[in-house]
Formats: C-alpha cells, structure tokens, sequence
C-alpha cells in the first residue's frame, strides 16, 4: 500500500476506535437508565422513591389475578420469583395477559402504599412453537414456560 | 560436491520453487487486478447486467415459496396465534437494516483510502435504501406490538436505536445532498458512515445488555419437541434469503442508475444509449 493511502487508513481507524470508546463509555455510564423497567427485588430494595413515575417488570403471579365482576379493575403480584409487587389496574389488559405471564407495568405508587398502574404491557420470550409442541412438552414436564425476565439468548 | 542425479534434482526443486513463486506473484497481480477492476463502473455495469436476471428469478422464487409457507402453512404460535406470521416480514427486514451501516463504512473507506469511484456510488445508494429498510423494519414491528404487547412504541432499548439508526440515515441522505462539492460530501458521508457502525453493535446486543420489552434473539432449535422447531425457522430462513436478494437486486438497480448518471459524459455510456 502506497505510504499516503496507508496514512488515510490510519486516520480513519483512529476516528472509528476514539469515537467506539466515547461512545461505549457514554452508554456505559447511561447504562442504569437505558434499562425499561424496574425488577420488583429493585423495588423492594427501596430504589425507587415513594410518587416517581417508574415500570416495573415481572410475571404475574400464580394464583394472585383478582378481577372486579362489575368494573375493569384488576389487581395482581407482579414477581421476579425473589419479590413480589402488588399491583392495582383499571383498564383494558393486552390478549396475552394472563397468570405466569411476563408483563411490564407503568405508573407510581400513591400515598396509601399502592402501586397503581396507568398502562399493563404484555411481555412475550423468544420461544416459538406450535400449540401441540407446546402441549407435548407440557406433557413432558419440560420447562418451555415463558421467562423472559430469566431466559437467556441461545444466539 | 553435487553428484550428477542431485544436480538435477536440484534444477528441479529450483524450477518448482521459482514458478510457486511467480504464481504466488500472479494470484497477487490477479486479485490486484480484480480489486481495481471492481471500481471502474463501466466492468460492474456489464457484470450486473449478467447477474440481475439470475438474481431476480431467484428473489422471486424464494419470496412466493416463502410467503405462502408463512402465511398458509407455518402454524399458529402456541402464545400468539397466527400473529406471528408478522415475524416472516419483521425479522428479515430488521436483519438487513443491521447491513446498511457496515457495508457504507466499507465503502467509506474504500472511499476515503483508495477513492475508488464505484464505492462512493454503493454508499450513495444504499443509504435511501437502509431508510426504507429500516423503516419497515420499525413499521412491521410496530403492527406486532400494538396487537400482542399492547403498545405500537415504547422507548426501550432495542427500538429506539433502531429509531436512532433510521434518523442517522436520513442524516446521511441530508448531508450529501446538503454539501454541493461531491468529493467533499462523499468524504462526509464515509466519515458519518464509520460512526453510525457503533449504533449496529447497540442494536444487536440492546437486548442483552438492558432489560427491554423487545424479546432477545431466538435460537434455532434442530429438534421437533423444543422451542422454535424447523417448522418455525426453515420459512424464517428462506425469507431472510429471499429479503437478502431482494435488497441485492435493489442495491444491483439503483447503483446501475447512478453510473450511468454520473459517467454520462464517457463514451461507452453515449454508445449504450444510442444504441437502444
């Protein structure tokens, strides 16, 4: 390679490395508030303050979905299967919406200790199969259920 | 002391030595010649002209076998039901989004390095187009969302890099046409374009390294009884190809135009066009 051509090349590597390290470092320390949500240990460790606005991520909770017969009330624990949340919705829940199900939740907690959610989004894992691999590994007692607070990336 | 039979071994072993080397230097001058080839416009024209009706027939087969396997024949997700037909548009669009940047920052350099012309056409080209794909990628993904997250858009990780990297594409589109000096904006844009590279690292790995509404990348799973079987990623696959070809051949177009916009004034571009 002619020494001029060789010059140009270092110059555009030692821009394209400078500007990764800046940029690396900048997310780095932006780390904590690029994340979505809260975990519910992260809650329970008093990281969030009483009022501010925050989501919380989790499953809900086997077993502790109660929903009101006549209003769109809803009230559920929300779990990273270390702590639990106790979360109060009044509104319309996504499809996917059930127990066990990995959800995101936005909104505070009021005065009286409550956390009372504006918005319940629906959290899917990336596993994808059809009802009968679903129904054959069920059978199989293999664990397919949906974790996407736990699961790890296979790629 | 050489004795008569070594001698002329010897004369052979040399004779062999020399014409490794004089083919060493060839494959060198061959590959020499292919790479300064590779930028004289008028030889990719005439290349791709060959190519194209290849590559258009094949697009074209993968696209209709995989969309009607995906719409008809994949079937519907245990959790999302037929929903999850979206991810045989999705997913091919958001993979190649990811290209765009790497291949402008190769161009770019070769751009800035070398100043071969054809690179700095690719990376002109391909930047209109990484806007459209990516912008598929978002709008598909948004139609996924708002049925089976319960929202269209959420700030999180994974999409709103992919927002950043829509906008640092337009800025690219922006800036070359905002700097009337060619050279000066082509050189720009190579710079931009290195840059905008780091985005695709936080794009890919946003959802590993932030908790994100957006699900991880899944694996392809070899068994019949497991998460994501074959008949959940053949179809996957052979869209993510027939997508592939489909911004190759768009790719192939649009570069084919800008040479012929900018070698107007050469001769074999006058004899193409008085000859049709």
């Amino acid at each position: 390679m002619k020494p001029h051509r060789q010059k140009r090349l270092g110059i555009v590597l030692f821009i394209a490395v400078s500007l990764s390290l800046a940029i690396g470092l900048t997310l780095f320390a932006l780390s904590q508030n690029i994340d979505l949500f809260y975990t519910p240990t992260q809650v329970a460790q008093g990281e969030v303050a009483a009022g501010q606005r925050i989501r919380i991520g989790g499953m809900v909770k086997e077993g502790s979905l109660y929903s009101a017969d006549d209003s769109l009330m809803v009230q559920f624990a929300t779990t990273d299967y270390v702590n639990d949340v106790m979360i109060h919705y009044e509104g319309i829940l996504p499809d996917l919406f059930r127990e066990g199900q990995g959800i995101v939740v936005e909104g505070s907690v009021d005065a009286a200790g409550v956390f009372r959610a504006s918005r319940v989004l629906a959290k899917h894992d990336e596993n994808y199969m059809s009802q009968e691999v679903k129904a054959a590994l069920d059978a199989a007692g293999a664990s397919a259920t949906n974790h996407p607070l736990t699961s790890q990336p296979e790629s | 002391m050489v004795r008569p039979g070594e001698h002329d071994i010897l004369l052979t072993s040399m004779h062999n030595l020399n014409s490794r080397q004089e083919s060493a230097v060839q494959r060198a001058n061959y590959m020499w010649m292919w790479f300064s080839k590779l930028g004289s416009p008028k030889w990719f024209y005439e290349l791709s002209g060959k190519w194209l009706p290849w590559l258009v027939v094949a697009m074209s087969l993968l696209l209709v076998v995989g969309i009607t396997w995906a719409l008809l024949f994949v079937p519907p997700d245990y959790q999302q039901g037929n929903t999850i037909r979206i991810m045989y548009i999705h997913v091919p669009f958001a993979s190649i989004s990811l290209a765009f940047f790497p291949l402008m920052a190769v161009a770019g350099t070769i751009t800035l390095v070398w100043r071969m012309k054809l690179a700095d056409m690719v990376a002109k080209t391909a930047a209109p187009l990484g806007a459209w794909f990516t912008a598929l990628a978002l709008a598909s993904g948004s139609i996924w969302g708002s049925d089976i997250w319960g929202t269209w858009w959420i700030w999180d990780g994974r999409l709103t890099s992919m927002l950043l990297q829509f906008f640092l594409l337009v800025g690219v589109i922006s800036l070359r046409s905002a700097l009337e000096d060619a050279e000066a904006a082509a050189k720009a844009c190579a710079v931009l374009s290195i840059v905008g590279c780091i985005n695709v690292f936080v794009i890919k790995y946003s959802v590993d390294w932030w908790n994100t509404l957006h699900q991880p990348s899944s694996g392809f799973s070899l068994s019949d009884q497991a998460p994501n079987p074959p008949e959940v990623w053949i179809p996957l696959v052979i869209m993510i190809f027939a997508i592939y070809l489909f911004f190759a051949v768009s790719l192939i177009l649009s570069i084919r135009n800008e040479i012929l916009v900018r070698e107007r004034r050469s001769q074999w571009v006058e004899e193409l066009v008085q000859g049709t």
